[in-house]
């Protein structure tokens, strides 16, 4: 071969020929097969853009605590500084900053001697085990420490070696499937020490963040008091922190807007009228006594939203009105509406609760329970799909009968009646998401298994006496899961339009900022249409499946080898 | 094909049985268990009063009983093929079954050697004298009937109250006697306990107040024996016509669904009310569905790669991806509000004013024009069916696309090119024909869908059908009505793809279920 042929110097031909291409001329380096597909879903501008939607999207979902919450991010008194938004998270959320932000760094910048898909199984099994220990911390704290906890269970959880023998117990026992399942090395050493580091990272999280976090919001009233000086964050609102009077407001709505509106309610109620005014009306109404007496009054009830004392903001009108600056209440409005005051960006729903807020703390429901319940239903379904094609039979026949009684009734109908029944929570839904849409999954691999339980590699595994679990799920999983995680996409799409659907019909989750719930308030009760509760939410799910569906049809594209013929 | 569809039909059966069990299933596993709403119903009460009033419903619905005994007395009264004494039905149409058997006081050991014996039932003729009407005859048979129900079921209700109140005092010596374990998760009493523990209750200062609770229990343990003789006399005695056919060991009659919990009507009525009307909101729309989306996909086929192709595979795709509550939130607020467009009703399926209308549109008696029945039914079907609709466009305009472009490579249309066959009639006349048959099996998981869609949206648009219906089952915690409206949809489900596998056999003479 001469030099000029060396493939790396030579110029791309616009086209090859057989004789070429075996000289080397017009090579292309060889990807793996992964490789190749996700680079074939890169060329395209809506999966592009879909893949950037739903890193938004996990951007939120890791950092929303951070960015929109009612707990100042610095407190300043005189018993000195504090940061309350820190105080304020919760183990969930320490556990996925540390997760998110220590990951796409690892992930993405060559650290160490491990590749791309190694570095991605690590941190997979390092959030599972961190995520394992959360949820179970949480469990056995509200087990132990529960109002109605009798006996040995009340008296352990009240001693002081409750927490610490706990999380070490807790930790102790996550680590072991972790120590059993081999992640990503097969040297013993390598991954006792990765998973006992992580399991002592998930104890430390765990301890500092054992009891619940704060629920007490009374930060501006305490600075209006003088106090405290605060700072707050982006969003200066948590998704749970209920504001009475902010009830339904539209967005760009203050705590100002919600008391010019009770004012002029009030100038309508003494007059007995119920049509709102005009400007012109609005114009002719002089202020009293009476108007600023009121507003002392609406003041005090949304003293508590604003950082100054709206006594003293009235006690400024008041000079104005004496001063003859503000004479009728068209001037008030403008006096009150340009003071300034922390903004609901898009509104508040129908408990005053910031959208904004609920929708960026939604993501993370979003997320989660898009890939949790994705992953229950791939799990339950590869292994039930595996055993059924790889024995058929009567294996087959029984489990089989199992698939068709979901396909026979509705999944969403079954959905309906399980989280209707069941208790409201995050996990019980993610498990019933994932417990009944795992029928698809597991007939992709039985037809996949059924078609390679005859070739020759599978034959001669079974002939060198191989144990099952590894010729069903090392030798011929790889070659049988690819339709499966194509079609997971779709799956996560389903999950996240599912959990909409069930928030919306009120029973989703409680206690949890969700996109669907936020929708379930758009009509409301008095048969108004409270359009910022509908499009936002309303966006975020669309957008959401949208995307995962585009993934989805781009992978799908990208593997199918029926279509990459007809493109060569 | 008969006997296919017979072997279908039979399959059916533990199908629905496998899926009324999971949903079963789900109902005993719920924080509560079954009939939770019965107990939070009577919150109010004093807790004793609420005590027996809990006892007495768990009775009348058997709920005491284990969830699988439960879930197999469920089976058997829907069954067909009955076994046993045969029920009787009265005339409103509800099922009346041989009377329960008074259950053995618990801890009777404690106040009395033996417990009375069972009696027996006590023969009973009705009062037949001449000169009445077969109608005045089945009155009088049913007035009896009832009248002494009624008796036995007060002397059960006795029975239940007295054991409630010797379970109360029971619990409260316990408790001051600090006796661990004695109530099971649900806080009932458990005797087992009680029994091994005797002396802490023989020496409580209390014992005589037990002793008298218990005789007075044991009386009207007895007192509701001696009630259950004469009314299993009547029974016997047949004061109603028995249901369908066959001997007192195995009969044959309809499925008895019971009575819902919470409705106090037959489920079998709430039922044959709502479901017409989820059938016609997807017999509606399912039409609609295969002819638009038929074209769009042969368009998309037969211009593939062009711009509509692509357009429409994206626009497609959008509409799928569009959850159908936004869409019933964004039609309700934007067509069907009155602040915005008001074009459409915001609920229901009829205007108040629909009762006195005639079926087609008309002209009434003040010379004011009427929409009539059946407009008024579309116009309020609208929006409803336009959510139910728009989901499944994308997937069956996506699969005829695919299916058509298939055929195109086959050779016969090559074969058929090569003739001169007219574009158009290749299309048409071959190429469809043969895709049709993907387009079948699309119905098989389109309907479901739909089916399930429709839950959500009754649900939106408060139309009163099958999905509102479980809705509310499923907030009432009412057993009878859940398991049925189960059934029922699972039904209508496998019945629609069984529909579908025939269809397809037609549609394609190549296939035989032979």
């Amino acid at each position: 071969m001469s030099k000029n042929a060396n493939p790396v110097q030579a110029d791309k031909p616009s086209s090859v020929t057989g004789v070429q291409l075996a000289q080397g001329i017009g090579h292309q380096p060889a990807q793996s097969f992964w490789a190749e597909a996700w680079a074939q879903v890169f060329r395209r501008p809506a999966a592009v853009a879909s893949i950037v939607w739903i890193a938004i999207v996990s951007f939120f979902a890791i950092y929303a605590p951070l960015i929109a919450s009612s707990h100042p991010l610095m407190l300043r008194s005189e018993e000195g500084t504090s940061s309350p938004l820190i105080e304020s998270l919760s183990a969930p959320d320490v556990a996925l900053l540390v997760i998110g932000t220590l990951a796409p760094f690892f992930l993405f910048f060559r650290i160490g001697p491990l590749g791309f898909g190694p570095k991605l199984r690590l941190i997979i099994a390092a959030s599972a085990q961190i995520g394992l220990v959360v949820v179970f911390a949480r469990m056995i704290e509200s087990t132990f420490t529960h109002r109605d906890a009798v006996g040995f269970v009340a008296d352990w959880g009240r001693s002081d070696l409750f927490v610490p023998v706990s999380v070490a117990l807790l930790c102790a026992v996550t680590m072991i499937p972790f120590l059993l399942i081999s992640i990503f090395v097969y040297r013993s050493v390598g991954r006792s020490v990765f998973v006992l580091g992580v399991a002592i990272v998930a104890g430390g999280i765990v301890s500092w963040k054992w009891t619940p976090t704060l629920n007490n919001f009374d930060y501006r009233a305490r600075e209006s008091r003088g106090l405290v000086d605060a700072t707050y964050t982006v969003v200066p609102y948590s998704h749970s922190h209920s504001m009475p009077a902010m009830f339904n407001r539209p967005p760009g709505a203050t705590p100002l807007d919600a008391a010019w509106s009770r004012l002029e309610a009030w100038q309508r109620r003494t007059e007995g009228r119920s049509a709102r005014y005009n400007e012109e009306e609005l114009a002719s109404i002089p202020i009293t006594a009476d108007t600023m007496q009121e507003l002392r009054a609406i003041g005090r009830s949304v003293d508590g939203l604003v950082s100054y004392p709206m006594d003293e903001f009235v006690d400024q009108l008041e000079s104005r009105v004496d001063d003859g600056q503000i004479t009728n209440l068209i001037q008030m409005r403008e006096a009150i509406l340009e003071h300034d005051a922390p903004v609901h960006t898009i509104g508040t729903d129908t408990l005053g609760q910031d959208v904004l807020s609920q929708m960026m703390h939604a993501c993370r429901l979003a997320i989660s329970i898009g890939f949790v319940s994705t992953g229950i239903a791939v799990v339950i379904g590869v292994t039930i799909g595996a055993l059924m094609g790889y024995f058929g039979g009567w294996v087959d026949l029984l489990l089989y009968r199992v698939v068709e009684i979901f396909m026979a009734i509705p999944v969403l109908f079954l959905l309906i009646v399980a989280a209707g029944l069941l208790p409201r929570n995050t996990y019980v839904m993610m498990a019933i998401i994932g417990c009944f849409t795992w029928t698809g999954a597991a007939r992709f691999i039985r037809a996949e298994f059924m078609k390679l339980r005859h070739t020759d590699y599978v034959q001669a595994a079974q002939a060198m006496g191989l144990p099952l679990w590894s010729i069903l799920f090392k030798h011929m999983l790889p070659n049988g899961v690819t339709p499966v995680l194509v079609e997971s996409s779709f799956l996560i799409a389903a999950a996240i339009l599912i959990e909409a659907t069930l928030s919306f019909l009120g029973l989703g989750p409680t206690g949890q900022a969700s996109w669907g719930s936020l929708l379930r308030n758009a009509s409301g009760e008095a048969g108004g249409f409270l359009w910022w509760l509908a499009i936002f939410p309303g966006a975020a799910i669309f957008l959401t499946t949208l995307a995962y569906n585009l993934i989805g049809e781009a992978l799908r594209d990208a593997i199918d080898p029926k279509l990459k013929k007809a493109r060569v | 094909m008969g006997v296919y569809i017979l072997r279908r039909l039979l399959l059916m059966i533990p199908t629905l049985i496998g899926i009324t069990f999971v949903v079963f299933m789900i109902i005993a596993l719920a924080p509560g268990g079954i009939g939770a709403s019965l107990r939070v119903s009577g919150g109010e009460m004093e807790a004793n009063t609420r005590a027996i009033r809990e006892a007495y419903l768990e009775d009348r619905y058997g709920l005491d009983a284990p969830a699988p005994v439960q879930y197999v007395r469920w089976l058997g009264r829907i069954s067909p093929i009955k076994f046993g004494t045969r029920d009787q039905i009265d005339p409103t149409g509800e099922f009346i079954r041989s009377p329960k058997t008074p259950k053995e006081p618990p801890l009777w050991s404690f106040f009395t050697e033996e417990l009375p014996e069972d009696a027996e039932p006590v023969p009973y003729e009705f009062d037949l004298s001449a000169g009445l009407t077969d109608e005045q005859i089945a009155v009088q048979k049913s007035r009896a009937y009832r009248r002494q129900s009624q008796a036995y079921s007060q002397a059960r209700a006795a029975m239940i109250a007295n054991k409630a109140l010797l379970d109360e005092l029971i619990g409260r010596i316990a408790d001051e006697n600090a006796l661990r374990g004695i109530r099971d998760s649900n806080g009932k009493i458990r005797y087992g306990v009680v029994e091994r523990n005797k002396d802490v209750f023989e020496n409580d200062a209390r014992w005589q107040e037990v002793q008298a609770q218990g005789s007075v229990l044991i009386d009207a343990y007895d007192e509701a024996w001696r009630q259950w003789g004469i009314l299993k006399g009547i029974f016997d005695a047949k004061p109603f016509p028995e249901a369908g056919f066959g001997n007192s060991w195995v009969s044959i009659s309809s499925p008895d669904f019971g009575r819902s919990f919470t409705k106090s009507r037959p489920v079998v009525d709430l039922i044959s009310d709502a479901i017409p009307i989820t059938i016609l909101l997807n017999l509606i729309a399912t039409p609609i569905i295969y002819f638009i989306a038929i074209p769009c996909g042969m368009l998309a086929a037969v211009r593939a790669g062009s711009m509509f192709d692509r357009l429409s595979g994206a626009f497609f795709i959008a509409l799928w991806s569009f959850p159908i509550p936004l869409a019933g939130v964004l039609a309700i607020g934007y067509l069907a509000n009155n602040d915005y467009l008001g074009w459409f009703p915001v609920s229901g399926l009829h205007s108040t004013a629909s009762e006195g209308y005639t079926y087609l549109p008309s002209v009434n008696t003040q010379g004011n024009w009427e929409p009539g029945y059946l407009l008024d039914l579309i116009w309020h079907v609208c929006l409803p069916v336009l959510c139910l609709v728009y989901g499944g466009f994308a997937i069956l305009s996506k699969q005829t696309r695919a299916a058509m472009l298939d055929n195109f490579n086959m050779d016969y249309v090559r074969t058929a090119k090569a003739k001169g066959v007219a574009g158009n009639t290749i299309v048409m006349r071959h190429v469809f024909r043969n895709s049709l048959l993907p387009l079948i099996t699309m119905f098989v998981s389109i309907f479901p869908a739909m089916l399930a869609g429709s839950v959500v949206i009754e649900q939106i648009f408060t139309v009163p059908g099958m999905g509102r219906l479980t809705l509310e089952s499923i907030n009432l915690r009412d057993r009878e009505l859940l398991l049925a409206n189960t059934l029922m949809i699972a039904g209508v489900n496998l019945i629609a793809l069984l529909l579908a596998d025939i269809l397809y056999a037609l549609a394609d003479p190549r296939i035989s279920y032979k």
